[in-house]
């Protein structure tokens, strides 16, 4: 391997200068919108994601696809035509957009108390404006806030973190496009971090299995810590909306 | 758009030989400046003369209803077909539904259209269901949804226009309640020149300036539909420069040039209900 | 959102007496913010949002080959994309048919030389020219759509920079353009001329602009107007209604009224942005 593709420098710091289990600076904000029930809007590093919820309402197109103990959730991952560096032809429909609509909606099921709403539905849709790495791990963390802004019951959060392995050696988290480009292993990781759950696990390229641990260890590491992040945005939303309706004051 | 390849195995692309031909084709400069000169148009038409107008209905034997206009070598033919319900629809609804496709056949331009619908179809589509969507009564058919289709055989300018007239006479035919008969008349401008049914030189002539100066460099195409009882206008769209005050003279020119049409059309209808009790009457 | 009958007419007395639900009048805009340089990856972007509508434009500059028809012009398409963020019955195929009116108005409205002259984006002649894309992006909306996205596309074009073309190497049928190297030297397109929009809808007896989703509801017809300079650039009639003849001028005497009042106020807020401001959702 040539120099310059090295992931790591010989002082341990990466392309960008972070440190291996250093994430990008997370900014999020929570109902952008009016018009959704749910909106949050999420920036990963410079990958930057919009989501919106509808619902839990009616089943739309047919009352046949309707369950009778639980909630349909619906989820449709859709990127800008500009996000990428070169234009997209289409913002969805294709293969890649499909696949990551429906591993958005495994991870969603797996959070969301369904139960509670049978015979109904809940959209979730989500827009990257700006790719850059992470695309996945930056709409399930939007996709949580815009769930949490819609009030819809979670068991706990749901975060996304990918890790890789660099120069075979040593593990780090949240991969930009410059490093996933460059090569190396990806390892994305869906989890429910106060439970330490795994809900949604893909890897790309190979490591030794000796790896594995480690790697999915540092990537579940990142997902408590992104889990901190949205926690204390969610506070800092619910101050802000309580303080300034007085806290529904009713006397 | 891909193309589809089991129907049409050429070459993806082609053009018109006439663009790589070295012949002496004269400017739009030269053609306007000659138009102006000879002060009538190259059929003998004076600059606000609509073309001559052939009719007739029940053009195509399994349509409900059909209808061919020719307006000189302009040649449309529009059918209807019966109402049917909505198809992909869950909700309800009160009105019933106008589905428009306005199509060039492939042989129909200089330059040979595909058979996919390119964007001009498109939204030649969307202005003729506009402008009968207010034409026929349709809260008398709701949830169900009447299919209108048209089809330039050959286009020598005017097409939407004659296209939506012959639509408004092919929907009666088919019986299809309607509030009024609809005229459409498509005018262009360049400078100060008003070409009322240009053809499609003259068409290609107004739809862009010819000198660079931006004062006085009006050019446009203007097309209307009217019901002419109501003296209601169904649909109105233009495209070009056109400055305020000469939108309001074409309007005018416009309404007198659809109510001019309306009697040809009552003709043309009363024919039709004459052959048609003669035939019953026989049988 | 579906109104009632009661509803409706509660809207219309509000428009009669030029006081809306909002307290506006006749006349008057909702409040509008406008951002520009919103996306990284773009050549010129702008984010524009009108009370709830919200619209991202951006503008990619790729180098293509002129249609050989029109050689010494480049290119520019607008795509429109209706994201289900805005309402769920985008979702999917959902938002195509307005998309798709809405880029054929705009590729209409930018059509005319003086509106947008596409003879600066050649390189050269009949073998290279840049080719603009103009993607749209539907984020949310609260009703005037068209007014909201003709603003944010001249805001989008007025930001965007087109790399210098230093020379161009020629040698055979290859041609190899020198591109700056430098970032910041670019030039602007020029947008003076640009159209602005302008959706007059008519509710009752009487005629307004920037409709909320409300009165959309209740209006019967609506014109929009693309107007470029002093002069009309498209036209266009939407909606089920069909208007009166006065009714059609007295709304193209507003809508023409009202953009020229626009277009200075987007000029007035274009000056006034400064670069390397804090742009973006978070804000």
């Amino acid at each position: 391997m040539s120099r310059n593709r090295d992931l790591l420098s010989k002082i341990g710091l990466r392309l960008d200068g972070r440190r291996p289990d250093e994430l990008r600076r997370i900014r999020c904000k929570l109902g952008v919108f009016t018009e959704p029930d749910g909106s949050a809007y999420l920036e990963q590093g410079l990958t930057k994601v919009l989501a919106a919820v509808y619902g839990p309402h009616q089943v739309r197109g047919g009352r046949s696809k309707a369950q009778h103990d639980t909630a349909i959730i619906n989820c449709q991952f859709s990127m800008a035509v500009f996000s990428t560096t070169d234009r997209k032809k289409r913002p969805r429909g294709d293969r890649k957009s499909t696949e990551l609509s429906m591993h958005l909606q495994q991870a969603l099921e797996a959070v969301i108390k369904s139960e509670l709403y049978p015979w109904s539905q809940i959209d979730v849709y989500v827009e990257v404006l700006h790719a850059d790495g992470g695309i996945y791990t930056a709409c399930v963390n939007a996709a949580t806030l815009a769930l949490i802004d819609a009030g819809i019951p979670l068991k706990e959060y749901v975060c996304a973190c990918t890790a890789s392995l660099a120069n075979n050696d040593v593990p780090m988290i949240d991969i930009s496009h410059q490093e996933e480009i460059i090569g190396g292993p990806t390892l994305t990781v869906a989890a429910l971090p106060m439970s330490g759950k795994i809900v949604l696990m893909e890897m790309s390229q190979r490591f030794h299995m000796d790896h594995l641990e480690k790697v999915l260890n540092k990537a579940l590491q990142g997902c408590k810590d992104i889990r901190q992040i949205l926690d204390e945005a969610v506070r800092l939303h619910v101050r802000d909306i309580g303080s300034s309706t007085g806290w529904a004051n009713t006397s | 758009m891909p193309l589809d390849h089991k129907r049409i195995n050429g070459p993806d692309e082609t053009l018109p030989y006439s663009l790589f031909a070295k012949q002496s084709t004269p400017s739009w400069n030269q053609i306007f400046k000659e138009l102006q000169k000879e002060g009538k148009r190259s059929d003998a038409r004076g600059f606000l003369d609509h073309r001559k107008v052939f009719l007739k209905t029940g053009i195509v034997s399994q349509a409900k209803g059909s209808a061919y206009i020719e307006l000189d070598n302009s040649k449309v033919i529009v059918s209807v077909f019966d109402p049917h319900e909505i198809p992909n629809r869950q909700d309800y609804s009160l009105k019933g539904e106008i589905y428009c496709e306005f199509k060039f056949a492939p042989f129909s331009c200089k330059k040979r259209r595909l058979h996919q619908k390119d964007n001009e179809e498109n939204q030649y589509s969307a202005i003729m269901k506009q402008a009968l969507e207010s034409t026929v009564c349709r809260h008398e058919f709701p949830n169900f949804q009447v299919d209108i289709y048209a089809l330039v055989l050959h286009n020598d300018g005017s097409c939407l226009s004659a296209a939506i007239t012959a639509a408004g006479i092919a929907l009666s035919h088919a019986g299809v309640p309607m509030y009024d008969i609809i005229t459409s008349v498509t005018l262009g401008i360049q400078k100060d020149m008003i070409l009322l049914d240009p053809n499609v030189l003259e068409q290609s002539l107004c739809s862009g300036p010819i000198l660079d100066d931006t004062k006085n460099s009006d050019h446009g195409i203007v097309v209307i539909s009217i019901l002419n009882n109501h003296n209601q206008i169904s649909q109105f769209y233009q495209s070009g420069m056109i400055s305020l005050e000469k939108l309001n003279q074409t309007v005018e020119l416009l309404q007198k040039a659809c109510s001019d049409l309306v009697p040809l059309i009552q003709k043309c209808l009363v024919k039709h209900v004459i052959k048609t009790l003669k035939s019953s009457g026989e049988g | 959102m579906s109104l009632c009958e009661a509803e409706k007419t509660f809207v219309l007395h509000g428009v009669e007496e030029n006081f809306r639900l909002d307290g506006r009048e006749r006349e008057d805009y909702r409040p509008m913010e406008l951002e520009t340089d919103i996306v990284l990856h773009a050549f010129g972007s702008a984010r524009l949002r009108l009370a709830n509508t919200d619209v991202l434009v951006a503008v990619k500059i790729e180098i293509d080959v002129p249609f050989p028809e029109r050689s010494k012009e480049g290119k520019l398409e607008f795509f429109v994309d209706c994201s289900a963020n805005a309402t769920p019955d985008f979702e999917g195929r959902g938002g195509e048919d307005l998309a798709v009116e809405i880029a054929n108005t705009l590729s209409s409205a930018y059509r005319s030389k003086h509106a947008f002259d596409l003879t600066k984006l050649c390189i050269l002649k009949g073998k290279k020219c840049w080719k603009v894309y103009v993607d749209i992006l539907l984020l949310e909306c609260g009703g005037n759509l068209f007014d909201a996205v003709s603003l944010a596309v001249k805001a989008a074009l007025w930001n965007t920079q087109v790399p210098k073309v230093h020379g161009v190497n020629i040698d055979g049928n290859n041609i190899e353009l020198n591109v700056s190297e430098e970032l910041y030297d670019c030039d602007r397109l020029d947008v003076k001329n640009a159209p602005v929009m302008v959706t007059v809808c008519k509710i009752g007896e009487k005629c307004i602009v920037d409709p909320s989703v409300a009165e959309e509801q209740c209006s019967v017809g609506s014109i929009v107007v693309a107007v470029s300079g002093d002069k009309f650039s498209t036209v266009l009639q939407t909606g089920t209604g069909s208007l009166h003849p006065a009714t059609l001028m007295e709304s193209l005497k507003l809508g023409h009224r009202v953009a020229q009042r626009l277009d200075e106020a987007l000029w007035a807020t274009l000056r006034q942005i400064k670069p390397g401001q804090d742009v973006g959702f978070l804000k």
